[in-house]
């Protein structure tokens, strides 16, 4: 686990980035409008910008220091960074592009790992020019990986691309952050990233660091206005029985999807929109829903007319309900509660590669 | 050929060469700078790197006669031997030179800007060291523009006339170059040997200017 230590000043024109806070987590999401700074505190930490004062560590080692005069190369964090327009250098191969990664102490078992996962092999003699959108995004995450980096630093890097896409893009990054143990921070203004890669998220608002905490809190407002997902969970494909796809979220937690088209055992996404999901906390009769799954109520908040309820279905699974404060009392839901979440298979949404 | 006006082109061609290989380091450099860097008085050094560009060709070809007079700056009495310019093919290599430097100047500095410096910056970061971003990235980025660059340095050296016969002169066979050449046949009245060069004139800068214009063309994707 990496330690970021950030309290930087940077002056943006109109604004400025004025950011203070620590992270250990194992993925970071920057969250935040077009504007409020997330890519100049990303090029902050590349050292691609000087801030006019503050300070930038990671674990322990000083990046920055505008105090004592510190001002690390780019070349000597070792980031794997992966701006917005990509910087893939079009007169290289593929492979050479992935290559350069590598020069600077990646060892040729992390390029390979990294051309397999992200599966680029058949693209290595190609130029990016001729690469498509999708293709020329995994190429840079390639050669970030290549580089062994300390932190990969994502910058909006699905956000070129159309929805789709990029929908189809996300299973590649989760693969990646399972296939690879660097710590990343990645920056983007669609909850549902954030949501499927990151623990932990920052939320960035006019420079300033108006919010942190679990990816899945500082983001419930965020995707339920943008009316995307407000859970995205990791799984793995199993073996498809009675007709019926199934995920395993954790041992022992097993969800039914409907759409899954990919073989036993390949990492998947699934979202699931807050409001399709029930809670019951008695018996149920026979139900048409495909997922009745055991939970333990980890908090209840209630915000005007909605109610945000976090359950914990495994250790490392929450899943974040909307409910009413009515259900809340009359069910009389407090932190604690087991309850049985009721899923449609149906609502189920696979986030896949194909 | 004509014995006469292979001499003729061989000098020329020798003249136009030389002086696009003397100009090709300071106007690279020149561009990358003028493409890269911001400083204080920068409009002042474009505004002098673009001087010999409206200066008339014979009042630069006059400086360079007084800088390298015996007595002038740069002189045999100052430098203590002769430095071979005056009247020679090298100072017909040299005015060419410098009449041709904004032109190629500005049009690398026009290729340089077309390289995303954030490419380099890329290139650094990745740990490859700052000469072997310029060698690999940089440069072959801007090549079809640097060799544009180039040839219109060598287009517009085949073409020097005014400083040319001010500095070098005009010996046959040593100095005299396609365009001094068609002086003297005007000023013999040799209609047809004035045809027969403006004519390989011509076709000359027509092959270097189809070359530019290819080259500058944007590249089709690889």
């Amino acid at each position: 686990m990496s330690r970021f230590e950030i309290d930087i000043d940077l002056p943006l024109g109109r604004i400025a980035l004025n950011v203070c806070g620590t992270s250990d987590a194992r993925a970071l999401g920057v969250f935040g409008p077009s504007g409020s700074g997330k890519s100049s505190l990303v090029e902050a930490l590349a050292g691609w910008r000087r801030p006019r004062a503050g300070r930038i560590t990671l674990d322990g080692e000083v990046w920055f220091d505008a105090q004592k005069g510190i001002d690390r190369p780019a070349s000597e964090r070792r980031v794997g960074h992966v701006p917005q327009d990509l910087l893939l250098f079009p007169h290289w191969t593929v492979e050479r592009n992935v290559r350069a990664g590598a020069a600077r102490g990646g060892d040729e078992s992390t390029l390979r790992r990294a051309v397999d996962v992200l599966e680029i092999g058949s693209l290595l003699n190609r130029f990016p020019p001729t690469l498509s959108g999708g293709e020329r995004q995994r190429v840079a995450l390639a050669r970030a990986l290549a580089s062994a980096p300390r932190v990969l630093l994502l910058d909006e890097p699905l956000a070129a691309l159309d929805l789709p896409l990029r929908r189809r893009l996300l299973p590649y990054l989760a693969r990646m952050r399972e296939a690879f143990e660097v710590p990343l921070v990645l920056v983007s203004h669609d909850p549902t990233e954030i949501l499927a890669l990151c623990d932990a998220c920052w939320r960035l608002e006019e420079g300033r660091l108006v919010e942190h905490g679990p990816a899945r809190r500082v983001l419930l407002a965020a995707a339920r206005q943008a009316g995307t997902f407000e859970n995205v969970l990791r799984g793995r494909a199993a073996a498809t029985t009675d007709g019926a796809s199934r995920v395993v979220l954790a041992p022992g937690v097993e969800l039914s999807v409907a759409g899954l088209h990919e073989p036993a055992g390949a990492d998947v996404l699934i979202a699931l929109r807050a409001e399709d999901i029930l809670v019951s906390t008695g018996p149920l009769p026979a139900i048409s829903a495909r997922n009745v799954i055991p939970a333990v109520i980890a908090d209840v908040r209630i915000q005007g007319e909605d109610a945000w309820v976090e359950a914990r279905v495994a250790n490392d699974v929450h899943v974040t309900v909307l409910l009413t404060p009515s259900a809340i009392r009359e069910l009389s839901l407090v932190t604690g509660s087991s309850v049985c979440l009721v899923v449609k298979a149906q609502s189920c949404r696979v986030l896949a590669r194909s | 050929m004509d014995p006469q006006l292979a001499g003729v082109l061989a000098v020329t061609l020798r003249v136009a060469l030389f002086a696009t290989l003397l100009v090709a380091p300071f106007a690279l450099a020149t561009g990358w700078f003028l493409a890269r860097r911001t400083f204080p008085g920068k409009s002042l050094v474009e505004t002098l790197v673009a001087l010999p560009l409206v200066l008339p060709p014979t009042a630069i070809g006059y400086l360079l006669l007084v800088v390298f007079a015996r007595s002038g700056p740069l002189g045999e009495a100052t430098l203590g031997f002769d430095p071979g310019i005056l009247f020679t093919w090298r100072g017909a290599v040299l005015a060419s030179a410098v009449v041709a430097f904004p032109l190629a100047a500005r049009t690398a500095r026009a290729a340089f800007e077309g390289v995303d410096p954030r490419l380099e910056r890329m290139a650094r970061s990745l740990g490859i060291s700052p000469m072997r971003t310029w060698a690999t990235v940089t440069l072959p980025l801007a090549g079809r523009g640097l060799l544009a660059a180039l040839a219109l340095a060598f287009g517009r050296a085949l073409g020097e006339f005014g400083a040319t016969v001010i500095v070098a002169g005009n010996i046959p066979g040593k100095t005299q170059t396609l365009a001094l050449a068609i002086f003297d046949e005007i000023q013999l009245g040799d209609e047809r040997g004035a045809l027969l060069l403006v004519g390989v004139a011509v076709a000359l800068a027509f092959v270097v200017l189809w070359s530019v214009e290819r080259l500058a063309r944007p590249r089709a994707a690889a």
